[in-house]
């Protein structure tokens, strides 16, 4: 219940004051990965310190996990499709061979069709993700921005204690 | 003033965070691993896999595992092993590349066919393995088609009335009419397109107008054009002698498949008479096709499951170095498709080198103990280098001492995976085995066993036995007092019987797989059912004849004249057309030697 009062509150802190558009932009491009891939992977173990620790919007990241998830579970029989073409394909095999042969790399399970493909499919797709959220993002503070601001559901989402521990990883403009 | 673009202040939640997750792993490590060998476990083998407990000893780089139960997929209720625990020592670097390499592996108080506690939970139903498991029941439904013994009365023969699409002679009938009259049209046209009176006619005409004409008033280049023309229609003659022969090549072909058709059609009458004498439930009283019908479905699945397992082998432990593909892990996304990627001079993804079991048969482990060697099991065998051997071997002091030998080899390394397995066990106590389609069954207590099944590419082998000599025959008290004569028949020759021998043999391809089943009861009955209801079978035999000629004799009866039709058609006309070629060139060759013996001074013709 608090994980999901938190992910509301940082939703709706993120479309309107934390974070310029572009911050909250990569914030959600980040989060991407994490909703469009299997969860439980070392890769969004990566990605999940990347938002931590790089200047982007942390809200924008709970927004694009929130967002993307359940695209996710959508388009896994795609993703299987991608990833095993990939996988099967002639010309990478001594790569998969070698990368798959290495320490640590298994452990990504990237030799899974449906994580290789869904990771390569957020990595394609994470510019235009930026691009378009960024855009949505202005396009939103400029037009019904306000006027959410100064709703009743907002003040009491706000309101919150949990708001303060996710302060600290609110973005430095 | 510039942006930052790191977040310093978060480094320390991040590390906590990671450390928490760390934590939580080690924590949850051998919930997860417990878990994930039984998910794959029972993926793999396409029944349940339990384990009671397992710990992994990260600093001893090894793993204890107790209670360990795999389930029998074709008895829920039934365990094929079970392994009170299971010690695995690792070899630790591998581990670093997600790989599983047991360097010794030990076993103790394995048990067979011990009864769970729960019903094992059926595998999905689209894994490979439950997959394979249908596909091998099928191999059995589809490839033997096994006789049965009759329950009817033999003397109440039931009136017979065959569906003619049913009856294989009539489809073949039917095809070879048709192949003999295409044959008769082919030979028409071919001898249409030799062109055979066109050149008779112009040999004739040729030879014709030469013999009017006085060679002495033509001269020389009269001489010669003329002796040019007879040659050339000479050799027009002899080409079409030579298709003429070539045609009589492909005639004579086709009439000999035209005979092997008539063949193949007595042949389908014979199966159809077989069938329509299965319609009539008549009892069997050939000496194999008994035991086929009393021993062949215990025999068929001890075969099946042999085959199921070679070909899990084949499906998990493939030759050569391509990529294996596997089921992804069970989530709640989509499981996938895992790919492995061997790699020359590297570990497997899993390799037991060496496993020490110590088991025993059944629930009394107290009078002795057996023990076994399993070898270079392992996921890429190209790796290993060595195929995978099992050996075991044992000797318990029971009443009746019981010997274990077992023996199995799994090579995998060439291009052609070859697995094979063997089995002796003497003083075994041996399972009831009912005899399909009559209520009897048989117990035959302690005896002897012998098994073996190999799989090479396509080629299979197999072998079962028992010997018992205390078998004991019940009946279901139920029915026994409404057994028919053929029942009656049996029983009373079995019931006396305390001595049991059958011997099953498989053998062929797994595209046309052969089986044979003899043993010790089948003479007896075939000889006792042939003196009580030979009259009735003889009977019911012709009843079964008469209603299959009814329904194939228009369209058998015909086919030998048609036959022969096409036969005198060929030999006519082929004939005719030679003797008239043969008559034109005669012609020919008199007006030749009349040509070119008459010319004067003894002038010779240039050559042509």
């Amino acid at each position: 219940m608090l994980a999901i009062l938190k992910l509301i509150q940082s939703i709706f802190k993120t479309l309107h004051s934390e974070g310029t558009p572009r911050q909250v932009a990569a914030g959600i491009a980040l989060g991407a990965c994490i909703g469009l891939t299997p969860l439980l992977n070392l890769h969004n173990l990566v990605i999940f310190s990347l938002i931590a620790l790089f200047n982007v919007s942390f809200g924008g990241g709970m927004l694009g996990i929130a967002f993307f998830t359940p695209l996710g579970f959508a388009l896994d029989p795609i993703f299987h499709r991608v990833g095993l073409g990939l996988l099967n394909s002639p010309g990478l095999r001594s790569m998969w061979t070698t990368w798959f042969n290495t320490p640590i790399v298994p452990f990504t399970n990237f030799n899974n069709s449906v994580v290789l493909g869904s990771f390569v499919s957020w990595f394609v797709l994470a510019i235009p993700i930026y691009f378009l959220a960024r855009w949505g993002i202005a396009k939103y503070r400029a037009t019904i921005g306000d006027m959410v601001r100064h709703s009743k559901l907002y003040q009491a989402v706000t309101a919150s204690r949990l708001y303060n521990l996710y302060r600290l990883f609110d973005p430095e403009s | 003033m510039a942006k930052k673009i790191f977040r310093w202040k978060a480094i320390v939640p991040v590390v906590l965070f990671l450390t928490l997750v760390a934590v939580l792993w080690i924590i949850f490590a051998d919930r997860i691993i417990h878990s994930q060998i039984e998910s794959i476990g029972s993926s793999t083998l396409g029944t349940e896999l339990d384990l009671a407990s397992f710990q992994l000893r990260e600093a001893d780089a090894a793993m204890d595992m107790k209670g360990l139960q795999i389930a029998n997929p074709s008895d829920p209720k039934k365990n094929l092993i079970e392994a009170r625990t299971v010690t695995a020592d690792l070899v630790a670097l591998p581990a670093a590349e997600a790989k599983v390499v047991i360097e010794r592996l030990t076993l103790s108080g394995l048990r067979f066919g011990t009864t769970r506690e729960h019903p094992a939970r059926p595998a999905p139903k689209d894994s490979p393995s439950r997959k394979l498991w249908e596909q091998t029941q099928d191999w059995v439904k589809q490839n033997f088609a096994l006789p049965k013994i009759a329950m009817q009365r033999v003397d109440t023969v039931k009136s017979l009335v065959l569906d003619p699409t049913q009856l294989s002679t009539v489809k073949a009938a039917e095809a070879l009419a048709a192949k003999a009259d295409s044959t008769r049209q082919a030979l028409t046209q071919s001898l249409q397109s030799l062109q055979v009176k066109p050149v008779v006619d112009s040999a004739t005409t040729l030879a014709n107008r030469l013999a009017k004409t006085d060679p002495g008033k033509l001269g020389v280049t009269g001489v010669a054009s003329a002796v040019t023309d007879v040659k050339r229609n000479i050799d027009q003659i002899e080409q079409t002698e030579k298709q003429l022969e070539d045609l009589e090549k492909d005639v004579n072909s086709s009439l000999a498949l035209l005979n092997q058709g008539l063949k193949d059609v007595d042949e389908a009458r014979q199966r159809d008479y077989a069938f329509a004498k299965g319609l009539l439930n008549l009892p069997l009283v050939s000496a194999p096709e008994i035991s086929q019908a009393m021993f062949g479905q215990p025999s068929l699945d001890y075969f099946q499951k042999a085959l199921y397992y070679a070909q899990l082998a084949q499906r998990y432990l493939p030759p050569g170095l391509r990529p294996l593909h596997r089921p992804g892990p069970k989530r709640l996304r989509m499981a996938g498709t895992t790919v492995d990627f061997p790699k020359e001079h590297e570990y497997p993804k899993f390799l037991l080198e060496r496993g020490d079991i110590d088991f025993a048969f059944g629930a009394d482990t107290s009078k002795g103990q057996f023990k076994a060697a399993l070898t270079g099991l392992t996921t890429q065998p190209a790796l290993y280098g060595k195929p995978a051997t099992l050996t075991a071997s044992g000797k318990i002091a029971l009443a009746t001492p019981l010997v274990v030998e077992l023996k199995g080899l799994s090579d995998h390394l060439g291009d052609v995976p070859k697995d094979q397995a063997e089995a002796q066990l003497q003083g075994v106590p041996l399972p009831k085995l009912s005899v399909p389609g009559l209520p009897f069954s048989v117990s035959p207590g302690v005896g002897n066993a012998d098994f073996s099944f190999a799989l090479s590419g396509d080629r299979i082998s197999g072998k079962w036995s028992i010997v018992a000599n205390h078998a004991e025959w019940s009946a279901d008290s139920a029915s026994q007092a409404s057994f028919g004569l053929v029942e009656n028949t049996i029983w009373r020759v079995v019931s006396g019987l305390n001595q049991l021998a059958v011997n099953a043999e498989l053998g062929g391809t797994i595209s046309a797989p052969t089986l044979k089943v003899s043993s010790n009861l089948d003479n007896a009955i075939a000889n006792q059912l042939r003196a009580i209801a030979g009259e009735e079978l003889a009977k019911g035999e012709a009843k079964a004849k008469a209603a299959v000629d009814k329904i194939v004799a228009d369209k058998v009866a015909p086919l030998q004249g048609k036959l022969d039709g096409a036969k005198g058609q060929a030999a006519q006309q082929l004939g005719l057309d030679r003797k008239q070629l043969d008559e034109a060139q005669k012609l020919l060759e008199a007006q030749l030697q009349r040509y070119t013996g008459g010319l004067p001074g003894g002038i010779k013709l240039p050559k042509l």
